[in-house]
């Protein structure tokens, strides 16, 4: 049997990245709490020998408050590694201990690894670990997963400690009446099969998880109640055992400078009352503009130039060949122009990711977290959303996965349901393929507006929940801030690198096999074999044809932009190689306006097909359901009305202006309507209570 | 006073915890003895940024509320 290794620790400590050293993997890190959300289990080698590595997310206590740290939680309790790896972030060692302190508490082998060395070195500092670990009984390791490191380093010292508890009975135990929890306890406490002496002391911290499984009797939790509260004496006594252990453990280097460095003190400046939001807007402007204006227009022109070009050039050489005419016609049109109509925008998206990357892992994000609390907590979510909804603007399937970090589990499920709103990186080939077709130098700008008017639906949505029977309770809000870092040359290497691989191995597989099922279906009837896409009735147009008449209050009811829409299902990608396949973008949509008003829509209609299935997955098929339907019926009303008030425009600025205020009355007596009504229903009061502020 | 009284750019120390989320502030080092600084603000009100045992936290008002501390210099 090979041993197990768990790496169990503090959020944001490096658990994830030191997983990544030692078994070769990839797994996504990130500068913030919050980032690994499950389990994961693979071999490492190590001097002959197989190992199991394993990485767990992020935790403060073994009493745990939300479900990702419960994975962690009873992943310790179940025994089943041989050792676990407490990673800690070697600035930080008095928060990380507290959890080492439990894990001792519980009797578990355990080895200290104490990480992000690099860091504390460059601010001065060494730690002595030969003097902790003599103080603990457990092996301390220090290393920087930051860089390459051999998995020698980090697991010579402490393999010899597995399955072994190498420490005697914490000092502070006999400080606390465990004895007293004993005798009160019974029988019971063979309920929960561990160490005796852990489950007093979490039954002193009203351990939820522990109480559940005592299953104490009413006598028996009042004589537990009756011995008084103990949650701070026990904290206390941890962090005094934690102080007299890290005394002289953090000794000077010789010829530094000690002391912060520029970025421990950055934060008075991003975070000034009166430069943080211009700061934040700036950041963002940059990344946009060089995102969709500069390399956008230069990489993108020349690669959708190149591309035209074959796509003309195969379709002629093929004609000289046998190859029948609609064979020619797929791979010329419905493979080369239309699919590598989305690949032109590789660097585009390359840059997007790079950019998510960026804010991950510079810390920045925490702060963007920090700085929207305020108003998401109005809302019914809170700062944690915006972790969801940055990534949301990579992928939602993956950014609704992070969602496990919210405690609230209402607010949670409309987090996840919210995300599709924030438009993924899969939709920006649609938006920078059509704005580009009918807006020759505004086009980044209406990029713009589309973002910005999804981050605006998500908040007004969020507020009209909240309002309803959706609504979320008040919910603390305490998160560590990181510290900025950059990532190093060889991570944005690897971040590009990734990123690369994963829009090829899309776009050559999925986007690929769908655009050649739509084009089949698009051009081929049932009667009369190929008809060319229009001519005849092919059985996506017909199909089709039936439906379009719903879109056209929204200016693009035609068969085409139908399809389009359908095939978005699948795959975002998949809505503009469809209708380039299909005539292109100019003869799809009528006008300017019409194709304004189908970008929005594929902004806010429903998402692809994985992100349905992620979050079906973290809020259930009826939450699913749900927020299918929101999204359909917010995608019609929102372009409707933005077609209302551009065509009112068109018969003069006066017409123009009455239509806005009838949009925003309109909007402002929804959510008066959603407000009054929640206030009839409250069980409690009549609108008085703190529930209905 | 409770932390939510503090000024930013000042210190102080923690006297008592309260509140349900106290086992969730004493995890987190918010013992009473410690030190700690109030960092900063949100722009918009609502959390604060804290510096204790060397990391910055950052708190709710409604968590902030429920620590007791006094000022110092």
């Amino acid at each position: 049997m090979s041993l197990s290794f768990a790496l169990v620790g503090n959020p944001n400590v490096g658990k994830t990245s030191l997983y990544n050293r030692l078994t070769r993997s990839t797994r996504h890190v990130g500068n913030w709490h919050g980032v690994t959300v499950d389990k994961a289990a693979k071999k490492a080698e190590y001097n002959g020998e197989t190992v199991n590595i394993i990485d767990l997310p992020g935790l403060y206590s073994l009493t745990v408050y939300s479900s990702e740290e419960a994975v962690s939680r009873d992943e310790i309790m179940e025994n089943k590694s041989d050792l676990i790896i407490n990673v800690c972030d070697a600035s930080n060692l008095a928060r990380n201990l507290y959890l080492c302190l439990q894990i001792m508490e519980l009797g578990r082998p355990v080895a200290l690894a104490v990480n992000m060395m690099d860091e504390l070195n460059k601010r001065g500092m060494d730690i002595d670990s030969d003097l902790l670990s003599g103080r603990l009984h457990i092996p301390v390791v220090t290393l920087s997963a930051r860089y390459k490191l051999k998995t020698d380093t980090v697991l010579d010292p402490i393999r010899k400690y597995a399955k072994v508890v190498s420490y005697p009975e914490l000092p502070y135990l006999k400080n606390l009446p465990l004895n007293k929890v004993r005798a009160l306890l019974g029988e019971n406490i063979k309920r929960c099969k561990l160490r005796e002496s852990y489950v007093c002391i979490k039954v002193l911290e009203r351990d939820e998880f522990i109480l559940n499984t005592l299953q104490l009797s009413d006598s028996q939790k009042k004589a537990i109640d009756a011995l008084g509260d103990f949650q701070t004496e026990v904290a206390t006594q941890r962090y005094k055992y934690i102080e007299t252990l890290l005394d002289g453990i953090y000794v000077k280097q010789k010829n530094m400078k000690t002391g912060a460095r520029l970025s421990d003190k950055a934060d008075k400046i991003i975070l000034n009352k009166f430069l943080a939001i211009p700061i934040f807007i700036l950041i963002m402007s940059g990344i946009f503009w060089i995102t969709f204006g500069f390399i956008g227009g230069f990489f993108t022109d020349m690669l959708e130039n190149g591309k035209d070009a074959l796509a003309f050039a195969v379709y002629n050489g093929l004609s000289s060949t046998e190859l029948p005419v609609w064979l020619n016609s797929l791979i010329a049109y419905g493979i080369i122009d239309s699919v590598g109509g989305v690949a032109v925008f590789l660097p585009q998206i390359i840059i997007l990711f790079f950019f998510l990357a960026i804010l991950e892992d510079s810390g920045y994000i925490s702060r963007l977290a920090f700085m929207t609390d305020g108003m998401f907590g109005k809302i019914g979510l809170s700062g944690r959303a915006v972790f969801t909804m940055i990534m949301g603007l990579g992928c939602s399937a993956t950014a609704v996965m992070t969602a496990r970090g919210l405690e609230d589990e209402m607010m949670r499920k409309k987090t996840v349901v919210l995300t599709p709103f924030m438009s993924c990186s899969a939709r920006l080939p649609v938006y920078t393929a059509i704005a580009g077709a009918f807006f020759t130098s505004g086009n980044v700008l209406i990029i713009l507006g589309l973002y910005l008017l999804g981050a605006i639906v998500v908040i007004f949505s969020a507020a009209l929940m909240q309002k309803s029977a959706l609504k979320s309770g008040p919910a603390s809000f305490i998160m560590e801030m990181p510290k900025y870092r950059l990532p190093t040359a060889e991570r944005v290497l690897q971040i590009i690198g990734n990123n690369i691989k994963t829009f090829v191995v899309k776009v050559g597989s999925t986007v690929l096999m769908l655009s050649v099922v739509v084009w089949i279906l698009s051009n081929f009837s049932i009667q009369s074999g190929f008809v060319q896409a229009g001519e005849g009735k092919s059985i996506m147009e017909s199909f089709c044809t039936l439906i379009a008449p719903i879109f056209k209050p929204l200016g693009f009811g035609n068969w085409q932009a139908v399809t389009a829409l359908i095939s978005g299902l699948a795959a975002k990608e998949v809505v503009i190689t469809t209708i380039t396949s299909l005539g292109g973008v100019q003869s799809v949509f009528p006008d300017t306006l019409a194709a304004v008003c189908f970008m929005v829509y594929t902004l806010l209609y429903v998402p692809c097909a994985a992100t349905l299935g992620a979050i079906k997955k973290e809020a259930g098929g009826k939450w699913m359901l749900f927020g299918l339907t929101m999204q359909l019926s917010v995608a019609y009303i929102v372009t409707f009305l933005i077609r209302i008030i551009v065509l009112s425009f068109d018969n003069g600025i006066f017409a123009g202006i009455i239509s806005v205020a009838f949009c925003l009355a309109l909007f402002i007596s929804i959510y008066f309507a959603f407000d009054i009504f929640s206030k009839r229903r409250c069980v409690r009061c009549s609108g008085e209570c703190l529930n209905c502020q | 006073m409770t932390l939510s009284d503090v000024k930013v750019n000042s210190y102080c120390v923690i006297t008592k915890v309260d509140g349900a989320i106290k086992r969730r502030l004493l995890d987190m080092g918010f013992t009473p003895g410690s030190r700690l600084e109030v960092v900063g603000s949100a722009p918009f009100g609502s959390a604060v940024l804290i510096r204790i045992r060397g990391i910055e936290i950052a708190l709710r008002e409604s968590a902030s509320k429920v620590i007791s501390v006094e000022e110092i210099k």
